[in-house]
């Protein structure tokens, strides 16, 4: 025990709890400018961490990261921006809430949804990293192909709206998913002999274009047509109401986030995708979601803050960074000489432990700094969207350079953002489309690796313990909600007859 | 508050008055200078693309010599990433770059001499068509085996009889083309499994999810240290220093020398002086502590030898891989 009592010995040196408040307070800026990620931050950081002392740097770095976490939500309730995948599913009921004059709620419930989930990550990844990091090593190509399916499932059951149009958004992203040079053959697929496409679309530009842009052309154009009623914020905290309700998902979310976040690979996407899952499906109001519950925010914050932290566990205790900005992180200690790996925690045990502990720490400043911004944050909404929208789209377009620096990603912001207009017309929710464009490459890839595996014979899948059960599950939440309305109506029929007797 | 700002403004249109009027007399100058001799290099930034995602070996490999190289010349060297298509991206845009040497790109070997033999004629980049300023360094690969596979050597693959799993870096890259000779070469079943980078090959070797795959030296040395994953060959020319008790695949009996190497290249056109006064900056570089002890950490072999001796290495390395790759009828694109 006393490696980890030594580690906290590390964070309360003032240098570290100054880095690690610096880390904090950028990734918090970096989570609220949209388009712009921490894994672009870390790596522009990168030559002022070579001064530093390894731990301090690396404190810094994951407080950008986890910061960020928390930054990412503001945009998503109040301008509908998700700046990451894993945002995504917080702009459903965030951005209803926000519309009710409620954006402090919602913001409210985020940031104590986000410091559980944080902290109990932490806990569990002090207690059990070197047992789970194994467990990432079991998930092989017919695990994440499973784990995908069942995303993709999921995503035409969470969103709002109609299940038809769902079901076509969630199609044109997995469309989109197969742009790019294919990564089995070389062959070009929809690349149109551009050099920008060969290794596909990406997130952020998708995801800027379809909210942001398309949002903002469409207010615009509601402006012009009506009287624009202007959004009421009252400074709402959440009440206890409010909290009691979202507790249980808080909980549940916190422990879907902490074991999705380990698997390298878009766990954290996944772990807000489930969480929200989850939370629709156990409500006995399962109707409100989408509409401002309050639960449809904290689960999946709860998830994604989880994920976050226990994303660390395979780089920390594998050595295998398990997402673009861990891979950053990797290189920044790799900068400053320390090779991560399977010995980190014993040959680097103050490192280790200094980083984890400070964590802890960080997630307390995020959560005392968020009381006041969020009061400072929800006032953006006062802004007279004349004002508001071509600074948002300039930051958009801002945020979408930065994540190549590629000129040509301005231009798909444009492009998406005229689409999501469109969509957003004819009643279309592009939530579906941009989840199902990240899960799509996933799917697409895991499965034909699978498929090399198992030489071409399907069946594999269900040779396997853990892809065998996924799909089990798989299927029972396919076919459960068919099997509810058969047994609704077998057991409904008896009594309408008894009643027409 | 309405006074200050007005105040503020007209300052400012002075200002940018000035500017305007300033202006053609600077330009005048500095073409002046320019026509005078090259001395005047740098006269600003340098900025070194980096066609791969940040983090990753080429990447770091940018930035230890960035630094140094930027004292020497007495002008910040910037990274800048450009990724896609395995640096193709970044070489596209080099090409279009102003050829003043104040546009640098880091170029990966295996786009000019692996990639071509996996994409079209039209798509393969032609190192040819650019300056090299300077060789940087080679980074080997070793074929790792998972100790769910029970191999220690090549000869056990080849004895086990039986077909195998090999997990790649991607197709068309250095880790596929490897391996994909030297299994043909001993004539052993086996089916390339592409992953998207080192990472997740070494994820999957780790997990057993396939039998052997070929990672970059720095990438797998910590596992193999930890005892996680077993070395059996590398695909070096002569055994690497840092892996001196490992054969190469060559003393294995199989002729398969595969490595990645890196230099510093400037766009087609670059002036002989600027491009002299570039070597000897990447030259001071190169004698940095800090830049040697990178080498060793990552463990990188130097190969910093001059412009022209590397355009011998790598349009040679082109020639044997495709005559090699046509010998054994390796298909570069897919298996």
């Amino acid at each position: 025990m006393s490696p980890v009592l030594d580690g906290f010995a590390v964070v309360v040196e003032p240098t570290n709890l100054l880095y690690c408040l610096v880390g904090v307070v950028i990734g918090m800026l970096v989570g609220v400018l949209p388009g712009l990620g921490p894994a672009a931050t870390i790596a522009i950081l990168l030559p002022i961490t070579l001064g530093i002392e390894p731990v301090t740097a690396i404190i810094m770095l994951a407080g950008i990261f986890y910061g960020a976490q928390y930054g990412g939500t503001i945009t998503s309730v109040l301008l509908r921006l998700p700046g990451e995948a894993s945002s995504v599913v917080t702009v459903f009921d965030g951005h209803a809430l926000a519309r009710q004059g409620k954006a402090g709620t919602a913001l409210g419930i985020a940031a104590i949804g986000s410091f559980v989930g944080g902290t109990l990550a932490i806990i569990a990844l002090s207690v059990v990293a070197p047992l789970v990091a194994e467990f990432a090593l079991d998930f092989g190509p017919p695990e994440y192909t499973m784990l995908a399916l069942l995303g993709i499932l999921l995503v035409a059951t969470v969103s709002g709206g109609g299940m038809l149009k769902a079901l076509i958004a969630a199609a044109v992203g997995l469309l989109l998913a197969t742009v790019g040079r294919d990564g089995f053959t070389s062959a070009e697929r929809f690349t149109f002999d551009s050099l920008s496409l060969a290794d596909g679309l990406d997130f952020v530009p998708i995801a800027m274009g379809l909210f942001g842009l398309g949002e903002i052309l469409y207010t615009l154009e509601t402006r012009h047509r009506a009287a624009h009623s202007p959004t009421t914020v009252a400074n709402v905290w959440p009440s206890r109401s409010d909290l009691r309700q979202s507790s249980g998902a808080i909980g549940r979310g916190g422990v879907i986030g902490f074991v999705l976040g380990i698997l390298p690979g878009g766990g954290a996407v996944l772990a807000s995708l489930a969480a929200y899952a989850v939370e629709k499906r156990r409500s006995r109001t399962p109707e409100r979601f989408g509409h401002g519950a309050v639960e449809g925010i904290a689960a999946p914050e709860t998830a994604n803050n989880a994920a976050a932290t226990s994303s660390f566990i395979p780089l920390l205790s594998l050595g295998l960074p398990a997402n673009a900005t861990m891979a950053v992180i990797f290189g920044a200690l790799l900068i400053q000489g320390v090779t991560p790996g399977p010995q980190l925690v014993t040959e680097n045990p103050e490192l280790f432990w200094g980083v984890v502990n400070s964590m802890y720490i960080g997630n307390i400043l995020l959560l005392i700094m968020s009381i006041p911004l969020v009061g400072l944050f929800v006032r953006i909404l006062r802004v007279r969207p004349t004002i508001l929208a071509p600074i948002t789209v300039l930051i958009t377009l801002i945020g979408a350079y930065t994540v190549n620096n590629s000129v040509f990603d301005i231009g798909l912001v444009v492009f998406f953002g005229v689409l999501g207009y469109l969509m957003k017309k004819l009643g279309f929710d592009p939530g579906p489309l941009v989840l199902a464009f990240v899960l799509g490459s996933l799917l697409e890839s895991s499965l034909r690796r699978s498929l090399l595996l198992f030489e071409g014979d399907p069946g594999g899948f269900l040779t396997r313990p853990i892809s065998g059960t996924l799909f089990v599950l798989f299927l029972a939440v396919a076919l459960l909600p068919a099997a509810r309305t058969v047994w609704r109506t077998r057991t409904a029929d008896p009594r309408r007859s008894e009643e027409s007797v | 508050m309405h006074t200050r700002l007005r105040v503020h403004r007209r300052t400012a249109t002075v200002a940018v008055i000035a500017a305007v009027i300033a202006l053609p007399g600077c330009g005048g100058n500095v073409g002046d200078e320019g026509s005078k001799d090259q001395t005047s290099f740098p006269d600003r930034a340098i900025t070194l693309l980096v066609g791969q995602d940040p983090g990753g070996s080429t990447d770091l490999t940018a930035r230890a010599a960035a630094k140094p190289a930027g004292a020497d010349l007495d002008e910040t060297v910037t990274v800048v990433n450009k990724p896609g298509a395995n640096g193709a991206v970044a070489a596209k845009e080099l090409a279009g770059a102003k050829a003043d040497g104040h546009t640098l790109m880091l170029f990966v070997g295996s786009l000019a001499y692996i990639t071509p033999l996996a994409v079209s004629a039209d798509e393969a980049v032609d190192i040819n068509d650019y300056e090299v300023v300077t060789g940087l360094s080679q980074d080997d690969y070793v074929l790792v085996a998972s100790p769910k596979s029970g191999f220690k050597t090549v000869k056990d693959i080849v004895d086990a009889d039986r077909s195998i799993k090999y997990g790649t870096t991607g197709v068309g890259t250095g880790s596929h083309l490897s391996q994909a000779l030297l299994f043909s070469q001993a004539k052993v079943k086996a089916t390339a499994v592409p992953f998207d980078g080192g990472a997740p090959t070494l994820t999957a070797v780790l997990g057993g999810q396939v039998d052997v795959a070929s990672i970059q030296l720095g990438e797998a040395q910590p596992q193999i240290k930890a005892g996680k994953i077993t070395p059996l060959v590398t695909f070096a020319e002569k055994r690497p220093t840092y892996m001196a008790d490992i054969p190469t695949a060559v003393e294995a009996g199989y002729d398969v020398p595969v490595q990645q190497s890196r230099a510093v290249v400037a766009p087609k056109g670059t002036p002989k002086e600027v491009v002299d006064r570039l070597r000897t900056a990447f030259g001071k570089a190169f004698e940095d502590k800090k830049y040697q002890d990178f080498n060793t950490q990552r463990l990188l072999t130097p190969n910093e030898v001059e412009g022209a001796e590397l355009l011998k290495q790598w349009t040679g390395s082109l020639k044997t891989y495709r005559a090699l790759v046509d010998k054994y009828r390796i298909d570069m694109s897919g298996n």
